[in-house]
């Protein structure tokens, strides 16, 4: 248990740093909080790397606790067959995403994944009635009435879905995100 | 996702458009699928198994992105993008021709890059203002932004004045004593030290009304003399270059300021057209944190939704208003618009007043004798400023509500209502000293046709002016600390002693972004326009504005709830700026026109025995060679200033003919865009009837 095993590469950290949005001590900062999830036998710096987290204990950082969106978050990353766990480089994009200076292209493409609550590509009246749901909140009391949701799925519809099928799809909704001035300093986690 | 078909087993229209390549970008992250868009393998081989396979197959090959995207752009997972980066390594890599490609030009881009992110790190406060943020929303933030701005702005004014007037007078030059008193010279006679014992009580309110010896300090205007003894320091020349240079810049970081901001908002084609999608796309805060200020912002979004729709259907009724109806509107919104200028007006005829233009209330015995008294009077006008800054914005509020408007539309009216009256109120408080220095403008009048000023009432009018503004300053920072003793905390007792929904109701304060930033744009135009007349006012300043920030901290955290209406930082960064430019257009008129127009004082200050202060800077003109000479005065005349402004004019026309025409093109893109999408909608439905069709038969 030397102090060098809980040290990244000198490579590897160029290569994150290539490959992220993250600085070096962003990329340091984000390992130390990913082997503070693992259990104490993998903390070296071979198992860090291979290990994968449970959602549940990724979902118990402070940053992510009280996220409406934080289990579509977790799917939405995680590179495993079932979708239910994160590897640290899974853990790595999400950070390097919700970064201050990750482009706002490539965090309009992540919203539309996120928002995209049946995974089929666009974003239709049940996705778009589950998102206001998870803004608003869960309980019956604090959702809008039936009549309120309509009128406003479909005032969304009206402004966004350019080709009038029904849906958003990706580039309609980084249409409307471009004229959003407010989207890029609200899509953003520090660690 | 397959739903299902429309007449049997043909597909139907929403898988076959889910096959499109429009939607391929987004269906890579499945298990084990390329994001280059390769049809998924069966799902019961292992991960680790078929990206091994996919490796050693030399079919599977990505789809190269184009060369200038950066592999990080790219919305792929680092398993993908280190694939394609190694990739990428293995190949030689073509040299480019030319600088850029030359490893010189690499290591230096690394070496900016690296520079740049410096700064960054010098910043104060980051951790701060984003744990703010993450409770408080973007709004506050943007307020604490602001007010780190203008720190930086004060300390850079600091610097100027320090380092080309000050610094020079006390280490080059001896220190002026005062003018010998009695002396009586053709402008009357100038005594700021008082003589003899002073006591305590005259000394406190001398410090808190800039008289005595603070009077004769380097504070002031009048203290700095025409000439360093011993040295051929030009201070004249250093004095108004201070003030010239920190003004310039101010004006130049407060665009960069604000162009930022514009950028996003011009990026709106029309705000209205697009509000509910953004209202729900990017309502949501990720950085927010905490159970408590999640709640919060998810009731303040049911609330912005709720009433937003609630406007539509009100607009709809409105639009529906008979004519009568129309015309009793249009009556209430004229005697509205009455009541708030006759109430502006009584504000601005009280502040007028308090500055005592007859000395009618400075003269009376009674008040002479007592110097508490004494400082009452000498701070009417931050009294009555302050009062009026204080009483007037919730009436607005109230006025607006009244009128008829929808709710972002009387948010805008009260904003501009506070705006006029904080700085018109500082404007006629300018006017009325003008009055007094330049007898209401007559020259000829009795008691300036001597100096050109009053030289009786105002032996050196620029301390006198300098002294308001020390004063206002100093007021301003009683009322920000007495506001949270006096107001907020007594609320907060109380309410939290009287339990139920009373006790809540009052309990509950929320932080007044808008009313906050007037605040701070107010203080900074007080320096601006004072900062000629008291130059160590910016140091005052700065650390008024250290005081303020730990303050506002501290109340903000014990006192104050978490908004339950989310402003929108893109307005924040836009228009706060935008005031501030305002407030420094203001200042400048004063500034200028006691350079160019008043005669300066005959007794104090850099500039005595001239005509006006600008003079100095000609005369030192006269020194130079006759070349700069040439070139200075050429820059003066009018056949350098017209050929300017017609270069500006055609450049301004042209810009503005390029941005209309291409929005011109976005729209015109757009129409394309439908028409392609209705053609591309109408095929996949052909498609699906004819092939139901087929299996029909």
């Amino acid at each position: 248990m030397g102090s060098s095993t809980s040290h990244l590469s000198k490579e590897l950290l160029t290569e994150y740093q290539e490959l992220t949005f993250l600085t070096k001590q962003e990329i340091l900062l984000a390992h130390k909080r990913f082997s503070d999830l693992l259990p104490q036998e993998s903390r070296n710096m071979e198992d860090s790397l291979r290990v994968r987290v449970s959602t549940e204990q990724i979902l118990t950082l402070p940053e992510l606790k009280a996220n409406p969106f934080r289990e579509r978050i977790c799917r939405v990353f995680s590179t495993a067959p079932e979708r239910d766990s994160l590897s640290f480089e899974d853990f790595l994009d999400l950070f390097s995403v919700f970064s201050d200076a990750a482009t706002p292209e490539i965090k309009s493409h992540y919203a539309f994944r996120i928002f995209d609550f049946d995974d089929d590509g666009t974003l239709n009246k049940e996705d778009l009635k589950q998102l206001v749901n998870c803004l608003t909140g869960e309980g019956q009391d604090t959702q809008l009435s039936t009549t309120e949701m309509k009128q406003l799925i479909e005032n969304i519809l009206e402004e966004s879905d350019i080709d009038r099928d029904g849906t958003i799809n990706l580039s309609e909704f980084q249409h409307v995100i471009s004229r959003s001035p407010d989207f890029t300093s609200s899509f953003k986690i520090v660690l | 996702m397959e739903a299902g078909g429309g007449s049997g087993e043909g597909p139907s229209l929403s898988a076959l458009l889910s096959k499109l390549p429009s939607s391929a970008t987004v269906r890579y992250r499945g298990p084990g699928v390329h994001p280059w868009g390769e049809p998924e393998p069966p799902l019961e081989k292992s991960r680790k198994e078929s990206w091994s396979q996919r490796q050693t197959a030399p079919v599977a090959s990505p789809v190269e992105p184009p060369e200038s995207q950066a592999l990080r752009e790219l919305p792929w997972p680092i398993e993908a993008k280190q694939l394609l980066w190694r990739l990428q390594a293995q190949r030689p890599t073509k040299p480019e021709p030319g600088i850029r490609g030359s490893k010189g030009a690499l290591l230096l881009g690394r070496a900016w890059a690296r520079l740049v992110g410096v700064p960054k790190m010098l910043v104060p406060w980051r951790t701060i203002l984003t744990k703010i943020g993450s409770q408080y929303g973007a709004g506050t933030e943007s307020y604490f932004g602001l007010l780190r701005f203008l720190l930086g702005l004060n300390i850079l004014g600091v610097l100027f004045q320090g380092i080309l007037t000050l610094l020079p007078l006390l280490l080059l030059g001896s220190i002026p004593g005062p003018p010998s008193p009695g002396v009586t010279k053709p402008c009357g006679s100038y005594d700021p030290v008082p003589q003899g014992l002073v006591d305590y009580a005259t000394h406190l309110t001398n410090l808190l009304s800039g008289e005595g010896h603070l009077e004769w300090s380097p504070l002031f205007y009048g203290f700095y003399p025409v000439q360093l003894t011993g040295s051929t320091f030009q201070l004249p020349i250093a004095y108004l270059l201070s003030t010239f240079l920190s003004g310039f810049l101010c004006l130049l970081l407060i665009l960069r300021r604000s162009v930022s901001g514009l950028k996003q908002t011009l990026l709106i084609e029309s705000g209205v057209l697009t509000s509910y999608s953004h209202r729900v796309f990017s309502a949501w805060d990720f950085g927010l944190q905490g159970s408590g200020p999640v709640e919060l912002r998810k009731r303040a979004i049911r609330y912005e939704l709720q009433v937003e729709l609630e406007e539509a259907s009100m607009r709809k009724l409105a639009e529906a208003r008979t004519r009568a109806q129309w015309a009793g509107l249009w009556v209430t919104r004229i005697l509205l618009n009455l009541l708030v200028l006759a109430l502006l007006a009584a504000a601005f005829y009280g502040v007028y007043w308090a500055t005592d233009p007859d000395k009618n209330l400075q003269e009376d015995p009674v008040v002479q004798a007592t110097p508490l008294l004494k400082l009452l009077i000498a701070y009417l006008p931050s009294i009555f400023i302050s009062t009026a800054n204080l009483i007037l914005p919730p009436v607005f509020s109230l006025i607006t509500s009244l009128e008829g408007y929808t709710r972002s539309r009387q948010v805008q009216l009260i904003l501009l209502r506070t705006v006029v009256l904080r700085l018109a109120s500082l404007v006629v408080l300018l006017v009325s000293l003008w009055n007094q220095i330049t007898c209401e403008g007559k020259p000829e009048a009795e008691a300036c046709a001597a100096c050109g000023y009053d030289y009786n009432i105002l032996p050196c009018w620029e301390t006198r002016v300098g002294q308001e503004m020390y004063k206002l300053l100093l007021f301003d920072l009683l009322t920000c600390l007495a506001v949270p003793l006096l107001i907020q905390f007594p609320r907060k007792l109380l309410g939290s002693m009287c339990g139920g929904r009373l006790g809540r109701l009052v309990e509950t304060m929320e932080f007044q972004v808008p009313d906050e930033v007037l605040g701070l744009v107010y203080g900074q135009t007080l320096v601006w326009v004072g900062g000629f007349y008291c130059p160590l006012l910016a140091l005052l300043n700065t650390v008024k504005l250290l005081l303020t920030f730990y303050l506002k901290r501290f109340t903000l955290f014990a006192f104050c709830s978490p908004a339950s209406r989310t402003f929108r930082a893109s307005t924040a960064n836009f228009f706060f700026p935008l005031v501030l430019l305002l407030g420094l257009a203001i200042s400048a008129v004063p500034v200028l026109y006691g350079i160019f127009v008043i005669p300066p004082s005959k007794l104090c200050g850099p500039f005595q025995g001239q005509p006006d202060i600008w003079a100095a800077i000609p005369n030192a003109i006269q020194g130079l060679s006759q070349g700069a000479q040439d070139f200075l005065f050429f820059l003066g005349t009018l056949s350098f200033a017209v050929p300017l402004m017609l270069v500006s004019s055609v450049l301004m026309v042209y810009t503005l003919t390029l941005a209309t025409s291409y929005g011109r093109l976005v729209s015109k893109l757009k129409g394309h865009l439908k028409m392609e999408s209705e053609s591309k909608v109408l095929l996949a439905q052909r498609i699906v009837e004819l092939s139901g069709e087929e299996r029909d038969l």
